[in-house]
């Protein structure tokens, strides 16, 4: 499958608050841990060996839960028919906390979910779309999720 | 650097929320011509295959630092996703008519994972009461009233437009003066622009779309963008292993863990929020209708005042 590397490359770059050096292992039978620079940008995850500037690769933070395997130990499971898990050791339980939070946190579909949720209930507060100040409420990405269409003429309804 | 196919390979095949799909047709990287596509944008990824009824994805454009322009080419109804570092790529497609253009455009000016957090911390503070715009905060009274009214009269200005026009009047800006013959393109991505036919900013050209591509190239921190007025912090440019580490709590308490970004095509800066960020880029518009009008039209001026309100 193609896809755009340098641009990929590139976005590993950009600073971010959750990096750290975490033990890792792959999805399949026979990986073992390896120490690996890991960091989250955006919905992606990167890692590299130590002292490589260009990250061994990337995961997609979407269709995937986050499990707490032990106090300093989480995993990504991907939600595929094989169900691909990726472990990380952490140095404490906060870290393995941040990680975790910040892992789901980052996904686009959760994030999405998110703000409909606020959008759904701004609405039902205060009788106005949030959204309508900034005219994208009828933008398919923010549309309420059971197919239901905020009306932005719907101010009335209290 | 490997991508775990599969996981991106499922995320693109699975029922979750598609944004937007479509033909389009791209450029390809060595050869000249346009192939088309089907399209699949869900999220910040746009997925792509041969054909809607294909099972398997041939590829994925993350659209991570890039910006959404129009631009100059053989084909009609021409836009392109730009990088603009060094060594990295543009994307060129063409839709099949103007909607379809416009319509795409929009939709991936705001697909960026930025964009999205942006506006979901905004809705945040409004949730919680934070924000000045917020009806539910008890002490709102006349301020609140009056701050909804006034972004209420930008409303209809999507973030796309905004950001449009937003780009086009750097740099490429003096060049104008000297195309007043040709008449030029501002895709209009009003909600309601069905409202307003004699919208003064719907005229054809492909000068805009050039104007677009030069400012593009001399001002890369001016991009079609969401963005908040730049930082005066430099990108940075450091190796991966370099990046600060941050013994405090890294995820706010509050809110959405928002990793802070910093290239020279986007700057997040740490104060400004989605409405602020809206409402500057509302009266830019204003300014550069006016300005257009005066210099597009010989004779006409139009009143601030008198602008169509989108």
């Amino acid at each position: 499958m193609r896809f755009n590397e340098k641009e990929l490359v590139f976005l590993s770059r950009q600073p971010s608050e959750m990096a750290a050096e975490l033990g890792m292992r792959g999805p399949k039978k026979g990986d073992v841990v390896k120490r690996r620079l890991v960091k989250l940008v955006v919905n992606f995850l990167f890692y590299f060996r130590p002292d490589e500037e260009e990250p061994v690769g990337a995961l997609l933070l979407e269709q995937c839960r986050v499990e707490r395997d032990d106090s300093q130990t989480f995993s990504i499971v991907f939600l595929d028919e094989a169900e691909r898990r990726y472990l990380f050791e952490c140095d404490s339980e906060e870290e393995c906390g941040k990680w975790i939070d910040s892992i789901i946190k980052a996904s686009y579909e959760f994030m999405r979910r998110n703000l409909i949720f606020y959008r759904t209930e701004i609405h039902r507060l205060t009788g106005k779309d949030p959204l309508e100040q900034y005219g994208i409420s009828d933008e398919t990405r923010f549309q309420v999720s059971n197919g239901l269409q905020l009306m932005p003429r719907d101010t009335s309804s209290l | 650097m490997k991508i775990d196919e599969k996981v991106v390979s499922y995320f693109g095949l699975c029922n979750s929320p598609v944004d937007k799909e479509g033909y389009l047709s791209k450029k390809g990287e060595l050869k000249t011509s346009y192939q088309k596509r089907w399209f699949v944008l869900k999220g910040n990824l746009l997925f792509y295959k041969d054909r809607q009824a294909d099972r398997d994805l041939i590829g994925v454009i993350v659209l991570e630092g890039c910006t959404v322009q129009l631009c100059e080419s053989e084909e009609n109804f021409a836009f392109s996703l730009v990088w603009s570092e060094p060594g990295l790529r543009t994307y060129k497609f063409a839709a099949e008519d103007q909607v379809s253009q416009e319509s795409w455009i929009k939709a991936l000016l705001s697909a960026s994972h930025s964009y999205l957090a942006l506006l979901l911390l905004d809705m945040e503070k409004k949730y919680r009461g934070e924000s000045p715009s917020d009806l539910i905060s008890a002490g709102g009274g006349m301020t609140a009233t009056f701050v909804l009214e006034s972004s209420c009269e930008r409303r209809c200005i999507t973030a796309s437009s905004l950001h449009n026009t937003h780009h086009v009047r750097c740099d490429a800006f003096d060049g104008f003066s000297s195309e007043r013959g040709k008449s030029f393109t501002m895709p209009n991505f009003s909600t309601t622009a069905a409202d307003q036919p004699g919208a003064c900013l719907s005229q054809r050209t492909s000068a805009l779309s050039l104007y677009m591509s030069q400012a593009a190239g001399a001002r890369p921190s001016q991009l079609l963008q969401p963005q908040a007025v730049p930082s005066s912090r430099a990108a940075s440019k450091k190796s991966p292993k370099l990046w600060p580490k941050r013994s405090a709590n890294t995820v706010p308490a509050s809110g959405a863990a928002l990793p802070t970004m910093e290239w020279s095509g986007f700057r997040l800066g740490t104060q400004e929020d989605f409405s602020k960020l809206h409402e500057d880029f509302g009266k830019e518009v204003k300014d550069l209708i006016v300005d257009w009008s005066r210099r597009g039209r010989a004779g006409e001026v139009v009143q601030r005042d008198n602008l169509i309100d989108f």
